[in-house]
């Protein structure tokens, strides 16, 4: 075997420190032999041309660089391999610069240890093997799941990009929680009109053709992985077509059956047949099954007899149906809700009358809402007195211990509307911490501030803190003892994942965080990323965000969808990557417990393991867990590590 | 026990690529020396390092291994150093039970910013295995009667 030593001096970095000559003197008594060339600067434009032509004309079967960190300049140095029509991989490079001469001070010193490492990496690189690069083909459409703010931007953008998209909904209508709003933080927009013009292009703009939006429906499986996962999605019976419906409410009036509505916090009532609320997209009511007079055995056909667009409009017979989509990446947009508040003991939620939580209140907020948007006590009347309790199990050790970001930011907004409403209210906010980051987060708080009617007030510790009724059945809002009369108590929660977080992380083994929110690729350089290759986040399901980050992330999550997977395009895959002798696997798998990207999977037939290239990052952990030494991570296989240990050993 | 002046210990380091490989490096863009006994092998994740990869040092001729890792929570691969950490404190018992000071194998967390850190641990572990001396294996110094038993 003929291998070539180039040693580069790197000007003076490398040459004054450790002796070339020394090197070419020794290098007779490594294995095989190796001849040695010295090059001045081998990374500059001349020296990779001095290289490459030195490489076509000695032919060597292997190669060592001695220069500096592979972290620079092993993909440079892989490439001239290429160019001089080598195998890429049959080369090792040995950092004789960062961590040698640039380190040792007595150059004889340097000179003994780069000559150890550059004899490890001889013995090293004859054991190496050509590797090549894998293509595969992928499909580029997405898969979204979600259609709040994050999920309608994601869809709609990829459906922009000439992308086909499925996005799935659970819920029958689309806009997440703040199309439910009236208005929104930081400048009292009117949140159903903000997102009307998102919601109008999705549903009938230029690129709808793109989108597949199927609501009342979830994920129920995936299999395949990145570029290539095959979902399969159960679309439960709305029984009434989309397409065809002109959103008349005929059918609502005609339908004998109700039930407490809870999209708008079971404070108003619907009938079986209904809209989720006034005004919602698509413009589309909903049969609720279970609330049907038929489902009680009774024939009922007054919605589809009321429907002035003909009998198949309406299908009472419509079942649920599981349709499969073959996509490239998946998007999880799940959004987020609110932490349950009964569970924050002596704050009354579940317990006293006209005490809320924030989502609640946001419905009365709303001229879609129960009350028409009208503020008004259980008992009717509007209130002279209202308490807002911020930090309701937030940055508490005991229920949330992060703080859930934009409560500080409604909390005020709330303040503004009630002004608005009920100039003559006081507004007490009980305050822990105020968050109000951002260039105009504060006009709201400073507009409470203003106000001769607000008043803020802080605890320590929301135990200090108790909501409790006095005889006249008045509320009381009192801080380490001393108590204050409110007709209307908000609360204002954590926010936490919405539910249905844990089914998915389980199903496409995305991990979450202990507060239960999908976790990052990496927090700060791949925050859209989840830990499994292809799965993106957007939004809330995250972490506690508003609209605007929501959005962002939406079309982070866009960008590496266009990105990674473009029409017509392979995915090029490292060949850096562990591989299963089945010979040898025992099928114990220890690998699929250590592997952090699940790229191991068993199969079932020969009860052996077997590693998928496409997932698989390349770490080794199940090269060193397997127990019968049966995977080999490729490029770093035990005999070539082995063989560098005995090597600068010698 | 007194340090061996004349000796020079022969320490390997296994080094991943991600975060201690590149503390190295950082280490040396700051240009201080250090002692020069590690022969650093680069590793893609401390969680490649095999046992039987600190047990060939060893028998190599190795007086000390120091394997680096990400510090926790940080690991590239999420979690390898996890596994490396869980495999040293196996490996410890084992070299403890063949008469080998488990001071000579040495886990510690060297993120890629820390280049002086980088640089204590080496010239630490240098000096620490400078004061054990060099590794007589057991077929180095059993008695006869011991080597004789197949």
């Amino acid at each position: 075997m003929k291998i070539g030593i180039y040693f580069c001096n790197c000007g003076s970095n490398i040459a004054d420190k450790i002796s070339a000559e020394a090197v070419r003197d020794t290098a007779p008594s490594f294995p095989d032999h190796p001849y040695v060339k010295t090059v001045d600067f081998i990374c500059s434009e001349d020296g990779k041309l001095q290289f490459e032509e030195s490489l076509k004309s000695e032919q060597p079967d292997r190669v060592v660089v001695a220069a500096c960190s592979p972290r620079d300049h092993e993909a440079t140095f892989r490439r001239c391999l290429t160019n001089a029509g080598m195998n890429p991989y049959l080369m090792q490079m040995v950092n004789i610069r960062e961590q040698i001469a640039w380190v040792t001070e007595d150059p004889a010193v340097a000179t003994e240890k780069a000559i150890r490492a550059i004899r490890g990496a001889v013995f090293r690189v004859r054991l190496q093997e050509p590797l090549e690069k894998k293509q595969l083909e992928v499909c580029p459409d997405a898969l979204v799941i979600g259609a709040g703010p994050a999920g309608m931007k994601a869809a709609l953008s990829l459906a922009e990009a000439g992308r086909a998209v499925v996005l799935v909904e659970r819920t029958p209508f689309i806009g997440g929680l703040p199309v439910r709003f009236e208005e929104l933080f930081p400048a009292l927009e009117c949140a159903p009109c903000m997102l009307e013009p998102l919601m109008g292009e999705l549903l009938h703009g230029d690129n709808a053709g793109k989108i597949e939006l199927m609501t009342m429906a979830e994920l129920v499986e995936v299999t395949g992985f990145y570029g290539n996962f095959i979902a399969k999605i159960r679309q439960k019976p709305r029984h009434v077509s989309l397409h065809e419906c002109i959103g008349c409410g005929e059918c609502v009036e005609a339908c004998p059956a109700a039930t407490m509505n809870e999209f708008n916090s079971n404070a108003s009532e619907r009938r079986a047949i209904d809209f989720a609320f006034a005004g919602v997209l698509p413009n589309a009511p909903f049969l609720m099954e279970e609330i049907c007079v038929r489902s009680k055995g009774e024939e009922c056909r007054a919605c589809k007899d009321a429907c002035p667009m003909g009998e198949d409009v309406i299908n009472l017979e419509e079942v649920e149906t599981v349709v499969e989509r073959r996509v490239g990446t998946i998007i999880l947009a799940t959004g987020a809700g609110l932490y349950d508040a009964s569970r924050v003991a002596g704050m009354g939620k579940g317990t006293l009358r006209d005490v809320y939580d924030a989502l609640q209140f946001e419905r009365m907020l709303s001229s879609t809402g129960p009350t028409g948007g009208e503020i008004v006590t259980a008992a009717g009347t509007p209130p002279a007195s209202v308490a807002i309790i911020h930090c309701v199990g937030s940055l508490d050790d005991a229920h949330k211990p992060y703080c859930s970001g934009i409560c500080c930011q409604y909390a005020f907004k709330f303040n503004h509307m009630i002004t608005a409403k009920l100039p003559e209210a006081s507004i007490t906010h009980y305050h822990r911490e105020l968050v109000m980051p951002g260039k105009d987060a504060h006009t709201l708080f400073s507009h409470a501030v203003k106000n001769k009617n607000s008043f803020l007030k802080r605890y320590d510790d929301i135990r200090d803190l108790a909501v409790t009724q006095d005889v006249s059945g008045r509320l009381l809002v009192s801080v380490s003892g001393e108590a204050a009369p409110a007709d209307m108590v908000i609360l204002c929660p954590a926010v936490v994942p919405a539910e249905g977080a844990g089914t998915l992380s389980a199903m496409l083994d995305v991990s979450r965080d202990s507060s239960g929110f999908f976790r990052e690729l990496h927090g700060r350089m791949d925050a859209s990323q989840s830990t499994i290759k292809g799965v993106y986040l957007a939004g809330s399901c995250q972490e506690p965000m508003d609209i605007r980050t929501a959005m962002l992330e939406g079309m982070a999550s866009v960008g590496h969808t266009l990105a990674g997977l473009q029409p017509g395009r392979t995915i090029e895959i490292e060949p850096i990557t562990a591989e299963v002798d089945e010979t040898r696997c025992a099928g114990c798998r220890l690998c699929m417990s250590v592997c952090p990207y699940r790229a191991i999977s068993l199969n079932t037939a020969h009860n052996t393991s077997s590693v998928n290239s496409v997932l698989c990052h390349g770490c080794g952990t199940c090269v060193t867990a397997c127990p019968a030494g049966a995977i080999k991570g490729h490029h770093f296989t035990n005999e070539q590590i082995m063989a560098e240990i005995e090597g600068v050993l010698k | 026990m007194t340090a061996q002046q004349d000796f020079e210990p022969k320490i390997i380091g296994f080094l991943c690529n991600w975060c201690s490989y590149a503390g190295a490096d950082k280490a040396g863009g700051m240009q201080e020396p250090y002692p020069p006994n590690v022969q650093v092998i680069r590793v893609m994740c401390s969680g490649r390092v095999d046992p039987q990869f600190v047990l060939s040092a060893l028998v190599n001729g190795a007086d000390g291994v120091i394997i680096l890792a990400c510090h926790p929570g940080d690991c590239h691969y999420k979690e390898g150093n996890c596994r490396a950490l869980q495999r040293h404190g196996m490996l410890n018992l084992m070299l403890e039970q063949l008469g080998v000071e488990k001071e000579r194998c040495r886990l510690d967390y060297v993120s890629a910013g820390e280049g002086d850190k980088f640089n204590r641990v080496i010239a630490e572990m240098v000096e620490t295995v400078r004061m054990l001396g060099p590794l007589l294996l057991p077929s180095d110094n059993c008695s006869e009667d011991c080597a004789a038993i197949p």
